[in-house]
């Protein structure tokens, strides 16, 4: 069948012809020969909106693994395209957002006479300093592992700008965070605080770690969908991981007192709050208990026993 | 102004009326602004004391627009609350913090320009807003109110960079607003800094507000063409 592909101001961009067992990855491939810009990952495919379609209606998205029979194409038909823009890899984004705190906290703690000019630094460097860059280190270099051994994205690519935005948050308040912690100036609490805190602190970790795991476990291979999380945390609480996180970092703030890496918790918290309740919504609209689907339990959206 | 011409087609709620008479008193207190700026000051030449003549009467102005970021946060009009927020924060700033330490930038021809720019602007804005409302809105206003930022937009920009950069020596030799370590919870804030770093931040933060308000204008004004 022939297959013309235009875009939302009519113009034809790329004329295909496949037949109806082609999965809609070969489509974007034969769409992206004739259209070099087009890689495959900008592509995003619709059918036309039916007569009688209001501006609220939805367009039917074509999924990757799906052929184009089951959408019913056939010779002559016509699809939409939208270019979403240069793309680049989830796990690439991540690499480079969590990358840069593991430079650029330590740089603070190691080079004082070149971040801090004409300060003196102390004669003795308080302890907390130390087990905080180690703290720092270990939760990013998890990050790292989990990037790449762990997490199952949910999409293979993301807009260009998230990386520029995303390396700007994180390395971005490392600096600030660590510029701060390690200020020849800075005012340790008392030590047994810093300890006990980061103890605390690093039990949330390795708590959000098996978080990860239950998370990456939920789906066997090939199954698609959404399902409950559940097991440790998650028989309470919606979004567990973020729970741990959240935790961490306040325990970690409390660990160094200092106001840097509270504002840093701070704002970590409200985007990971809005992101708990997206989730907690689409998992209470997914599993509403009619037609034999399950119905989500009664569950914490991120902090008891606030919300 | 969406050509509606039948009123008994609107429904006055307490909102509305509350935005009518937030709208009308705003146009009018911006108009006495603009009096104060415009034939008191700058007419008579006396371009050095414009915020002699009308800064207090923009103050009163300026604080009362921060109903605005209310109006957004319950609903009341469409805008973003945090967009409302971080425009009447950045005005604010420049107006009560930068300007009130900076004693000597007050009489300079850049703050002149500024407050003669924001009353120009609002002058135009407000009543637009209260007369939409009504339904009875001309469309020579909505002209106004959507190409008159075309020039006043970059040249309010300008003169409040310009004031901010120039206040930023009285703001460093003052210490204003800060705090500094050594204290127990390690903070230290330094406003020049801040100051500094709001410079920066300023050009792509209005850069993309102002294409934005081009596309706005595209859409309010090309379509009307093409629906006549």
């Amino acid at each position: 069948m022939q297959l013309q592909i235009k875009t939302r101001s009519g113009k034809v961009v790329a004329t295909v012809h496949l037949d109806a067992v082609s999965t809609v990855r070969e489509l974007k491939k034969a769409v992206h020969e004739s259209n070099k810009r087009l890689h495959p990952s900008r592509q995003r495919l619709t059918l036309p909106l039916p007569a009688g379609s209001t501006a609220q209606t939805k367009p039917t998205v074509l999924e990757d693994g799906k052929t184009l029979g089951d959408y019913g194409l056939k010779d002559g038909s016509l699809l939409n395209v939208k270019d979403l823009g240069l793309q680049i890899g989830y796990s690439t984004v991540f690499f480079w957002e969590y990358f840069g705190p593991l430079v650029v906290y330590p740089l603070f703690y190691a080079l004082p006479h070149l971040l801090y000019p004409g300060v003196t630094p102390p004669a003795q460097r308080p302890l907390v300093q130390t087990l905080a860059l180690a703290y720092w280190s270990f939760h990013y270099s998890k990050r790292i592992f989990e990037t790449f051994l762990v997490h199952k994205f949910g999409h293979d690519t993301m807009p260009i700008m998230n990386l520029v935005r995303n390396c700007a948050y994180y390395w971005g308040f490392a600096a600030y965070v660590s510029y701060f912690n390690n200020h020849p100036l800075y005012t340790a609490p008392p030590v047994q605080q810093s300890v006990v805190a980061l103890g605390l602190a690093m039990l949330c970790q390795l708590s959000n770690l098996k978080c990860h795991l239950i998370l990456s476990n939920l789906r066997k291979p090939g199954e698609k969908g959404y399902k409950i999380p559940k097991g440790f945390l998650f028989n309470y609480i919606t979004c567990a991981n973020y729970t741990c996180e959240v935790l961490g970092w306040a325990l970690f703030t409390v660990a160094v007192q200092a106001v840097p890496a509270g504002i840093f918790a701070l704002v970590g918290t409200v985007q990971m709050a809005q992101w708990a309740i997206q989730k907690h919504k689409r998992l209470k609209k997914v599993f509403d208990g009619q037609e034999g689907r399950l119905k989500y339990p009664r569950r914490w959206i991120m902090m008891p026993p606030f919300f | 102004c969406s050509g509606r011409t039948s009123t008994d087609r609107m429904a006055w709620s307490v909102g509305k009326v509350h935005l009518l008479v937030y709208n009308t008193v705003q146009a009018i207190g911006w108009g006495l602004c603009l009096h104060a700026c415009v034939p008191a000051g700058w007419l008579r030449g006396d371009h050095h004391g414009v915020f002699a003549q009308a800064g207090s009467l923009i103050k009163v102005f300026q604080l009362a627009s921060a109903l605005e970021v209310v109006h957004a946060a319950v609903g009341l009009v469409p805008s973003s609350p945090v967009m409302a927020l971080m425009q009447w924060a950045g005005r604010s700033n420049v107006l009560f913090l930068v300007l009130g330490a900076a004693q000597p930038v007050q009489s300079s021809p850049m703050a002149a320009v500024m407050l003669v720019v924001w009353s120009m602007s609002e002058v135009i804005r407000y009543p637009w807003y209260a007369l939409s409302l009504t339904g009875h809105c001309p469309a020579a206003l909505t002209w106004l109110r959507y190409t008159a930022f075309i020039p006043l937009y970059p040249l309010g920009v300008v003169a409040e960079m310009t004031v901010m950069y120039q206040s930023l020596q009285h703001l460093e030799a003052k210490k204003l607003y800060s705090v500094h370590l050594p204290n127990t919870f390690n903070f230290a804030f330094s406003y020049s800094i801040f100051i500094k770093v709001l410079l920066v931040v300023y050009l792509p933060m209005w850069f993309s507000l102002y294409s934005s308000l081009l596309r706005a204008r595209k859409k309010k004004l090309g379509g009307k063409e093409k629906a006549a």
